[in-house]
């Protein structure tokens, strides 16, 4: 047992699996008093299951560190302040809320259902939410706190047939970039993780996404098995840790991808080139200008078929 | 002859402001517009039907071809009867132009749960209810654009709108994915991410960002400035263009980057927090903190500053 976190108190959302059971294990670890909270749900959010939190609170327990269990959903705002409460009723205060619960329903944007939608933002963003509002008001008053949530390359980047899961997971880096704003002079940060690991999550891909990827001859590279390095979901785990500590004190409102042994700080999305007149642009202006000055060493992620009629797209010479 | 002659476009939320401005250069052009307008106030509240109905008139009088609708994009029912409108009254869809939006700003630990459902639900199920029905035609007539409205109040953070950055950034997301949904049927999906001064900036305190971005202030952008990019976008010419977010305000138009990673640390193997201890400082190294703790707060690992150690 290390101590770098002696004397604080956990809150990490999902931890009964992949990624989130990581984070538990190793900020107990350290010496972080840590609710593990997971109401076991199958990946798709359906069903309920006590035992993957319980699992993961004996395991920490047998290695001498301290756990509780939490059963709550994430997804309403008195599960959010249940969760919260329980580390504030066993350990006397919250110190870091990680905000790893999530699900996927992916579906191609055309065939996607209300419900696929309307879950996968309600656990995601609304989990975020519920979970960070209890959390910052605490934390604010005691002027000191740590919140580490979870983004996604699917919405960072682009994910074919996950319009639902991207948008919340792009969502949740702007929302870690507010409540960075929000409650940086109460000594607390905010920042994000966009994991690559191979858990039951990516597991179910194949099935989906990745089978549609396929077929659409959209196949893109899958960070999570590309390659010989390994990417357990342990793997994310010690920048979470690094992040929870004094020693991170000064950097909030960040995102980190994070897959095996790799660590990156996102870019920012400001300008990479950009043109400028004095007044209002015409449309044949930019049809002149946006080609040549703008866009030129921007590819397209997702370009049509050769075969397909497009109008503007220039004739290919005949054979 | 316009560069949108004969497409048929719907632009949400254009009764005022962004909107408007980008409904009347695409009838300007030859587009065959659906003007959609709740009508709402900037939080959302109350309907009327005078906005969008001012701005076909407005179209309509100058020769231009729209019509109204008045449905909440908040819905799949509205986004789809949106949609139908353009079928109805137009005989197909071409483009879709998600510009509808509402406020309710809040410090994170004062929001309520109201003020995070409205703003989500617009922005973010609005996107989606509108493009979900859209791009299942565009799919099939292998042809459409839409394009998408961010702010960077997500992009970069604005303190006091952790609703609105959360569903502005899940736009640029929403974007990203769906071009990849549709490219291969022809569609593009891009973002526009606008600065201007309109009635939802109205209460917003004039920022140090602002100022610095133009040297002048957020005046000298007005809403209109937004339209010739948004309706280039729409236009044949740009049929290569897909899954990008445009920053544009007054004269100035930039393409963005996206948040992939651009500073790496690695090594083969589990990091040790005492590693990253060492290590990740040095990958941060002139990265700002945005929001940094003030002097007088006791902050567990700050080094004592000068100002501390002072008698």
């Amino acid at each position: 047992m290390a101590d770098l976190l002696k004397g604080r108190n956990a809150v990490v959302t999902g931890a009964g699996r992949g990624i989130g059971r990581g984070i538990a294990i190793a900020l107990a670890a350290e010496g972080a008093k840590v609710v593990v909270n997971d109401p076991g749900v199958a990946a798709d959010g359906s069903g309920f299951d006590k035992s993957p939190a319980d699992e993961v609170v004996e395991a920490i327990r047998s290695q001498g560190g301290i756990a509780i269990p939490n059963y709550d959903s994430v997804v309403t705002v008195e599960g959010g302040e249940n969760i919260i409460k329980s580390c504030v009723d066993n350990f006397g205060r919250i110190d870091i809320l990680v905000n790893n619960a999530g699900i996927l329903r992916d579906r191609m944007i055309f065939n996607m259902a209300e419900e696929e939608w309307d879950a996968v933002i309600a656990v995601h963003l609304k989990g975020h939410f519920a979970c960070t509002k209890p959390a910052a008001v605490l934390m604010r008053q005691q002027r000191y706190g740590r919140i580490v949530n979870f983004s996604s390359i699917s919405g960072l980047r682009g994910n074919t047939g996950q319009a639902n899961y991207g948008a919340a997971k792009a969502g949740v880096a702007g929302f870690t970039r507010v409540v960075a704003r929000d409650l940086g002079r109460n000594g607390v940060t905010c920042n994000a993780i966009a994991p690559a690991a191979i858990t039951r999550m990516t597991a179910t891909v194949p099935e989906a996404a990745a089978a549609i990827r396929a077929q659409s001859g959209v196949a893109q590279p899958r960070l999570a098995t590309a390659g010989p390095v390994e990417r357990t979901p342990e793997h994310i785990a010690p920048m979470v840790v690094y992040l929870c500590t004094d020693h991170a004190w000064n950097i909030n409102g960040q995102i980190f991808h994070v897959g095996g042994g790799t660590i990156s700080l996102a870019a920012a999305e400001m300008p990479i080139h950009s043109i400028t007149k004095s007044g209002k642009w015409t449309l044949e202006e930019l049809a002149q200008v946006v080609p040549t000055e703008l866009v030129y060493d921007i590819a397209n992620p997702a370009p049509p078929p050769a075969d397909l009629d497009l109008p503007g797209r220039p004739a290919k010479p005949k054979e | 002859m316009g560069m949108l002659e004969g497409k048929v476009i719907v632009v949400t939320g254009s009764g005022r402001g962004i909107g408007r401005g980008v409904a009347e250069l695409a009838a300007e052009e030859g587009a065959k517009v659906v003007v959609n307008d709740a009508g709402v106030a900037v939080d959302g509240s109350g309907s009327d039907r005078a906005p969008a109905d001012e701005v076909v008139e407005a179209i309509r009088s100058r020769g231009g071809t729209a019509v109204a609708n008045h449905d909440s994009v908040a819905s799949m029912a509205g986004g789809e009867s949106i949609i139908q409108t353009a079928l109805d009254s137009f005989g197909r869809l071409d483009c879709l132009i998600n510009v509808a939006g509402i406020l309710r700003d809040r410090m994170i630990f004062n929001m309520t749960e109201q003020e995070w459902d409205d703003v989500i639900a617009v922005h973010l199920k609005g996107h989606f209810a509108c493009t979900k029905a859209a791009a299942v035609l565009m799919r099939q007539q292998r042809y459409g654009r839409i394009i998408n409205f961010s702010s960077i109040s997500g992009l970069w953070g604005n303190a006091g709108q952790a609703n609105y950055g959360a569903a502005k950034s899940g736009t640029a997301g929403f974007t990203r994915v769906v071009a990849r949904d549709l490219g291969r049927y022809g569609v593009t999906c891009n973002c526009i991410v606008p600065r201007a001064l309109t009635r939802m900036t109205g209460d917003l305190p004039k920022g140090p960002s602002q100022e610095r971005v133009v040297g002048r202030g957020i005046e000298a952008w007005p809403p209109d400035h937004v339209a010739p990019m948004t309706c280039y976008l729409a236009t044949d010419q740009a049929w290569n263009i897909t899954g990008q977010v445009f920053l544009v305000y007054g004269g100035t138009v930039a393409v963005l980057a996206h948040p992939l990673p651009q500073r790496t640390i690695f090594k083969q193997g589990m990091w040790a927090t005492d590693e990253l201890i060492e290590m990740v400082p040095q990958m941060m190294e002139g990265i700002a903190n945005p929001a940094p703790p003030p002097e007088d707060i006791d902050v567990p690992g700050r080094p004592k500053s000068q100002a501390q150690a002072a008698p």
